[in-house]
């Protein structure tokens, strides 16, 4: 039994007076799907948000790959091969969506100022390359969109924009992918079609997701395993078919007693 | 072919205009400008190799400068121009690139300035080598000025610069060593062989010697043009739009925003302080009253103006700003009200500018 | 150094601290309620003395020589330029920006504050050069051995100390004090539960320049005179008291006011030779301070969500 990529020991976060997240205890295997719900403010957002490094924890430790990344900061937490999507598009949209996949791949370009300002033949043989690599990425998931690669990313609709985060963060290969309510907004085909393109690279990469989700059907179909949390705590673990038999899961969701 | 012709038509344009005398000839070529500027877009102009539009542009400068080869106060104005507009395209990296708001650029300006009046006064060192001083100058002290605020909001680097516009120029005032309020002399400028304050002789006729400024300040021009936009369409222009666009994007990609935003303005004061120092050689001294905080603004001005990203924008937005008020002489009273009211308008109506910035098209397969 | 000395120093100190803290209170409300930085609070501060100052001049020539009635004509006249000139600046510039960049606001106010700097340089009767202000309070004071305590300075201190208390009042005991709050809070839920947004910002924008006419009219009775580019610094020191305090933060910013003025008072005694060197210091250690805790002393309201 392999050791877990991500693993979570009492991690907890605290705003102020408020506790989003309290000792959280969580292991995700690699190559697996993981969803992780809960009813609105239940902490799922801000777990990503302490994993990934925006905020530090206020107690626990989170270990990835053996290697204990809690108090990282983002940049770090990316270089390790941690990319995500956001709850609310944080696309640059007066940007090319060819600019913004390359924003995702930042740790694989060459940034310097003197290869950007000088060896102009080596940037541009690199950019082609680069948009190749993009153009290849977004076929996957709508053709149409791959041939629109110089377009500001403003302009295209907002199924598209989903498209192109998640591109984003598929785009410099990373180990863990952690997906933000990437279907919110969609239709039930539309979903379903973006979750199946999801996991065609999520078996290329040999990648590892997890998934906040609303859309139970989703979580039910593709995830292996999930949390529940409820007041940034865990209140249940299992298969789907566990949890949502779980009474104090139903609780949280529906108010029965 | 019809670039070509624009463009002729426009340094005519600009002849006229420098050589106009009377303000009622000036006001009817202005008026002919607003309409020839309202129509331009309809004419269409525009689209083209790039490298057309800036030989054109280099060539027309060169045609412009030969014609008023024995004008001094229109040389003088030309010459000012080009410098100013490579001092806002410093400013442009730092703000329409980074982000990073800048209200101190008169005053990087002006440390290039006594960078370049004291060590030319005080010192042997190769003329060219004190423009370049005066950029480094520039460049440090604003590095110090924004580390502090590195990892704080937008406001606060805005409340840095203008302390620091503010405060410069009273500190100026104060130090006799930097020649208190009445400033610093500078010696001529010479550049090898070159003595920029000699008449210019060629042949049969004599010309100004801003003809040798123009010259200069068109060659930097070319440099920070080249590397501004360089810059802009590379991998680095993409993460400092990223920076600006959203940080917190771009910091859980990877990107270092301070280090990101650092650089910018470094090497926008590096840019800005370059361009002071040629001017100080250019006016032959330096004083404090130059630098303060409503030049500062005036070149915030022309950023917007412009159309913030965009160096053509930019250039235009110089011109404008810098010939109108000497050749309207009534406005020149009144042109720090009257460029803030230009810019509430432009943020409240027309928030991109005169010639908005065009996405960036990289990875063009050509 | 002697202890009147030390007196003359705190009583100078306070009386800056005052002005400074109620340029402060007013960058706090709008940044609190709109999420901007009005820059051109400032010039409205100036704007607000220039107007008085016309009163005054007006009045004057008329023949009235109360120097009660004449007060209170300033502070009447100051009071309804500066609230008039902040509602509009919200009205009109403010307002209709809300949505962009916060950088576009910043700008737009910087800009609006220099249209009114220079509006007063260039429309006011010698308005490049200082004007005399006016001393309209009494000008007795009492002696405690070398240090003379002014009655004016008295009034002053306690007139704007009544300020800052009313203000407090008005903000935590009146219904539109409990709507600016809701609304600085949390805008949208405010708007929901029928709060209206617009009104509560033109009051906001009144009541934060009120209180700049105060602090113009101060400043002009303590120097006896005001100048066209008094509102610059006062607004870039209002500012960064604020910020020292913590934007959005009322107490914040009254502290951060005391606390700047005490910074430039020590300064101004540690370096003798040049006063232009203690606004240097003070500003040096405010930068210090807001590298070390970037949301102030206090604690700067948070709005960003991720």
């Amino acid at each position: 039994m392999m050791a877990p990529l991500l693993s979570c020991r009492g991690l907890t976060r605290r705003f102020g007076g408020l506790l989003a997240l309290e000792a959280l205890d969580l292991e995700v295997e690699e190559g697996s799907v993981m969803g992780l719900i809960g009813p609105n403010g239940s902490g799922k957002t801000t777990f990503f948000n302490v994993l990934t490094g925006i905020f530090p924890p206020s107690a626990g430790k989170i270990t990835f790959a053996g290697a204990p990344i809690s108090g990282l900061t983002p940049q770090g937490v990316y270089r390790q091969g941690i990319a995500r999507t956001f709850q609310r598009s944080r696309l640059c949209l007066p940007l090319s969506i060819f600019d913004n996949l390359m924003v995702g791949n930042h740790r694989h370009l060459p940034h310097g100022l003197w290869f950007n300002l000088v060896r102009r033949g080596a940037l541009r043989r690199k950019v082609e390359e680069s948009f190749v690599q993009a153009r290849e990425l977004l076929r996957i998931f709508d053709a149409a969109l791959a041939d629109r690669l110089l377009e500001p990313a403003g302009r295209i609709a907002m199924i598209d924009r989903r498209r192109v985060e998640v591109c984003r963060a598929l785009i410099s290969r990373p180990r863990l992918l952690l997906l933000d309510e990437p279907s919110a907004g969609m239709t039930h085909d539309e979903t379903a079609r973006l979750m199946d393109d999801i996991l065609q690279v999520q078996q290329q990469l040999g990648l590892t997701i997890i998934l906040i989700e609303h859309e139970m059907g989703v979580i039910e179909r593709i995830t292996r395993r999930c949390v529940v949390l409820n007041y940034g705590r865990k209140i249940a673990e299992g298969t789907y078919a566990e949890v949502s038999q779980d009474a104090s899961v139903r609780q949280a969701y529906l108010g029965l007693s | 072919m019809k670039a070509a012709v624009a463009v002729a038509l426009l340094t005519a344009f600009a002849w006229f205009l420098l050589r106009a005398e009377s303000q009622a000839a000036v006001a009817l070529l202005l008026g002919v400008g607003v309409v020839a500027g309202v129509l331009a877009p309809r004419l269409r102009m525009g689209g083209g190799s790039e490298r057309l539009a800036h030989g054109l542009a280099f060539a027309a400068l060169l045609v412009l400068a030969a014609l008023l080869r024995e004008d001094d106060f229109s040389l003088l104005l030309i010459a000012r121009i080009l410098i100013v507009i490579v001092a806002c395209l410093g400013l442009n990296v730092q703000f329409g690139y980074a982000g990073v708001v800048n209200f101190a650029g008169a005053s990087f300006f002006g440390v290039g300035g006594y960078t370049a009046a004291v060590l030319s006064r005080s010192t042997g060192m190769p003329h060219l080598l004190v423009l370049v001083a005066g950029g480094a100058a520039a460049g440090l002290i604003g590095t110090l000025l924004l580390l502090p605020v590195l990892r704080t909001r937008g406001h606060y680097a805005a409340l840095v610069t203008i302390a620091f516009a503010l405060l410069l120029r009273t500190f100026l005032e104060v130090n006799d060593t930097l020649g208190g309020p009445q400033g610093l002399k500078l010696p001529e400028l010479r550049v090898g062989p070159l003595r920029f304050n000699e008449p210019v002789g060629l042949g049969a006729f004599e010309g100004s010697f801003y003809l040798r400024y123009v010259a200069l300040a068109l060659l930097v021009l070319v440099l920070a043009f080249a590397v501004v936009q360089r810059l802009e369409r590379s991998f680095a222009g993409i993460a400092l739009d990223a920076v600006r666009l959203d940080e917190t994007a771009a910091a859980s990609f990877g990107l270092d925003v301070a280090w990101w935003k650092i650089a910018a303005f470094t090497l926008g004061n590096f840019v800005t302080g370059v361009a002071g120092a040629l001017s100080a050689f250019m006016i032959g001294f330096i004083a404090p009253n130059n630098y303060n905080f409503a030049e500062s603004l005036i070149f915030v001005s022309i950023l917007l103006l412009g159309g913030i990203g965009n160096p053509w924008g930019l250039s235009l937005a110089t011109a404008i700003v810098v010939l109108l008020p000497e050749k309207l002489q009534v406005i020149q009273e009144y042109r720090f009200l009257l460029f803030a009211a230009m810019v509430i308008l432009i943020l409240l109506f027309r928030p991109a500018g005169l010639l908005p910035r065009p996405m960036r098209r990289l990875g063009q397969v050509r | 150094m002697s202890a009147s000395l030390v007196a003359q120093y705190v009583m100078n100190g306070a009386m800056l601290g005052m002005m400074y803290a109620l340029v402060a209170v007013g960058f706090t409300l709008f940044f609190g309620v709109l999420d901007v930085i009005q820059f051109a609070h400032g010039d409205v501060v100036a704007a607000g003395a220039f107007a008085g100052l016309l009163a005054w001049a007006g009045l004057s020539a008329a023949g009235v020589t109360s120097p009660a009635l004449l007060l209170v004509a300033v502070l009447l006249a100051a009071a309804l330029a500066t609230a008039l000139l902040g509602a509009l600046v919200g009205r009109f510039i403010v307002l209709p920006i809300k949505g962009a960049p916060q950088l576009n606001v910043l700008l737009v106010t910087l800009m609006a504050g220099t249209v009114l700097r220079e509006a007063i340089r260039l429309f006011y009767p010698g308005g490049s050069q200082p004007q005399r202000f006016p001393a309209l309070l009494p000008s007795s004071g009492w002696n405690f051995g070398a240090f003379h305590l002014r009655l004016d300075n008295v009034i002053l201190l306690a007139a704007g100390a009544l300020m800052i208390v009313g203000t407090h009042l008005f903000i935590t005991r009146t219904r539109l004090g409990l709507a600016i709050r809701a609304v600085a809070q949390d805008e949208e839920t405010a708007r929901t539960m029928g709060i209206d947004f617009r009104r509560v910002v033109l009051v906001t924008f009144a009541l934060g320049s009120v209180l700049a006419a105060f602090a113009g009219v101060m400043d002009g009775l303590y120097y006896n005179e005001v100048f066209f580019g008094m509102g610059l610094l006062l607004g870039v020191i209002g500012f960064a008291a604020a910020i020292l305090g913590g934007l959005g933060n009322l107490y914040g910013a009254i502290v951060g006011g005391f606390l700047f003025a005490a910074l430039q008072t020590v300064g101004a005694v540690a370096l003798p030779f040049a006063s232009a060197y203690k606004d240097v210091f003070a500003f040096g250690v405010v930068i210090v301070l807001m590298a070390i805790r970037p949301t102030g002393l206090i604690g700067e309201r948070v709005s960003e969500r991720v």
